[in-house]
């Protein structure tokens, strides 16, 4: 179905984007790159698929022959300029066949009480890792600026990948096929989007802002930090957006993904470490945000229990052997070339250990990753340090800064945040 | 699957079952949790929770309520162990 736009060059980029109180030297983390390949080849890897039939699959040469990403050094004329710096990022679309999956830029531009400061941004090529993913190479990075000199890690280097899974090709053939049988039937029909009438996507764009407020009680699970009442609180605001357009009242559905990490640790950095649920629920179901976190908790445990994560997980992995063209054709509703009604997740916690970067303090960090056309609009949460941090990503034609800025208003409402003095 | 006589459990022993499973089926191995650690520091999210539920229902013969979930019967292994010993009793 992505062949829709085959010739619109779809941006699949990710940012990762961290304000620092101070200016960073962009040769820190060019070197730091270095001696990162010294031990890890991916960064520097190529997207591949053997001819005429395999798996799609990261590809490198000896470390003689890796080139490192590249690390981009740009001093802003103006602070307001680092958005659009930051939305240009988003759209330069990365092509994994002919470069690197990710690339670095250090913006300088002067802080608020008039100091120098620096961003960081990093892009990749959205399928190389997940967000957590993106967090940990920014650990091993620090790490390896940190012992530059001496031997990192005491000379034992983590695993920067998940272990293939151990299970028979016939036992995870089976779970595979499950989970294309479930996600077939999941939903009755097709979803509508605010994409779904794009017939060319303009630019990707995203709105960043910061929130503070303390996570309350609600009488569930985790209140208001719960997956389950953050996504029936965006369903609503999507919902006021669906009475607008004059959208069917036909069921949300909603990919969440789960992260497969064992808690406590980083875990992997590349690959996917990602497994999906898929929230459904109709526009009208919204009124009630109480009532439908418990019925989306109820569908997210009747996942669990029947054994759909780990389904999904294995059926990831089959994914790569699909044609690019196919890949999305066996998720629910795909087959009508339709994708999600939106996307939402919840980024959690930029990693305390990354309080200080290349020498510099963190003052915030967020991910902004672009949205297929289809839907064309995703809100994503995380938090760094105090701050709440909402970002919305659309596309052009899908959905406008207007429309964007009331789904802002209204999950900073609902979540009872204030903006960041 | 009910663990059989559910008026007679040890609180120290839930415990050490909440624990054990949240170490094998949650936790990294080189991070495991102890009763009285604070398992949202420990990383555990919303789905580990529902794990940790579903577990609780699969062994002691109960779903505990949304009502219930409060910080005080969730916030650590042993608050689990402690709303399971009251709910059986």
């Amino acid at each position: 179905m992505q062949t829709l736009w085959k010739h619109a060059r779809v941006s699949n980029n990710t940012l990762m984007v961290v304000q620092c109180d101070g200016p960073l030297d962009p040769a820190r983390i060019a070197r730091a790159l270095e001696r990162f390949l010294d031990v890890c080849p991916w960064p520097a890897a190529r997207l591949r698929r053997p001819f005429p039939w395999g798996a799609l699959h990261w590809a490198a040469h000896s470390r003689d022959a890796l080139i490192a990403p590249p690390v981009r050094h740009r001093r802003l004329p103006a602070p307001e300029a680092l958005h659009a710096e930051l939305e240009a990022e988003l759209n330069l679309a990365i092509d994994p066949r002919h470069e690197a999956p990710l690339r670095f830029a250090v913006l300088d531009s002067v802080s608020d009480a008039g100091g120098p400061q620096s961003t960081l941004v990093v892009t990749w090529f959205h399928p190389l890792m997940d967000p957590r993913g993106g967090q940990n190479l920014l650990a091993h990075l620090t790490h390896l600026d940190e012992t530059d000199g001496r031997v990192p890690w005491n000379g034992r280097p983590p695993a920067f990948a998940t272990d293939p899974d151990p299970r028979p090709l016939k036992e995870r053939g089976r779970l595979g096929r499950q989970s294309q049988r479930y996600m077939r039937a999941l939903v009755p029909v097709s979803p509508v989007s605010p994409g779904t009438a794009l017939a060319t996507p303009g630019r990707a764009r995203f709105v960043q802002a910061s929130f503070v407020g303390e996570d309350h009680g609600l009488g569930g699970v985790r209140s208001t930090r719960e997956i389950c009442w953050r996504l029936a609180l965006v369903g609503r605001t999507m919902a006021d957006l669906w009475r607008r357009r004059g959208l069917p009242d036909s069921p949300f559905l909603v990919p969440v993904s789960v992260d497969l990490r064992p808690k406590g640790e980083p875990g992997a950095t590349f690959g996917n470490v990602l497994a999906f649920h898929f929230a459904r629920f109709k526009p009208s179901d919204t009124g009630d945000v109480v009532a439908l976190t418990r019925t989306l908790r109820e569908q997210m445990t009747d996942t669990l229990r029947d054994g759909q994560i780990d389904a999904s997980a294995v059926a990831m992995e089959f994914l790569k052997y699909r044609p690019a063209s196919l890949m999305l054709r066996d998720l629910p509703g795909t087959a009508r070339r339709e994708t999600f009604s939106f996307n939402c997740a919840d980024l959690a916690d930029f990693p305390p250990t990354l309080e200080k970067l290349f020498g510099r303090r963190v003052v915030n960090a967020y991910h902004a990753p672009s949205v297929l056309p289809r839907p064309g609009v995703g809100v994503f949460f995380n938090r760094c340090g105090i701050r709440n941090n909402l970002v919305v990503s659309w596309v052009e034609g899908a959905t406008n800064e207007a429309e964007v800025a009331r789904i802002v208003e209204g999950v900073r409402e609902g979540m009872g945040w204030r903006p960041v003095r | 699957m009910s663990t059989g006589n559910l008026s007679r459990l040890d609180p120290e022993e839930v415990a050490k079952a909440v624990t054990e499973f949240i170490n094998a089926t949650i936790m990294a191995r080189s991070r495991p949790v102890r009763p009285d650690d604070d398992l949202e520091l420990a990383g555990l999210d919303s789905m580990a929770l529902l794990k940790v539920l579903l577990f609780i229902e699969a062994h002691y013969g109960f779903w505990m309520p949304d009502e219930d979930l409060v910080a005080d019967n969730i916030r650590t292994a042993r608050a689990f162990a402690a709303y399971i010993c009251r709910r059986s009793a």
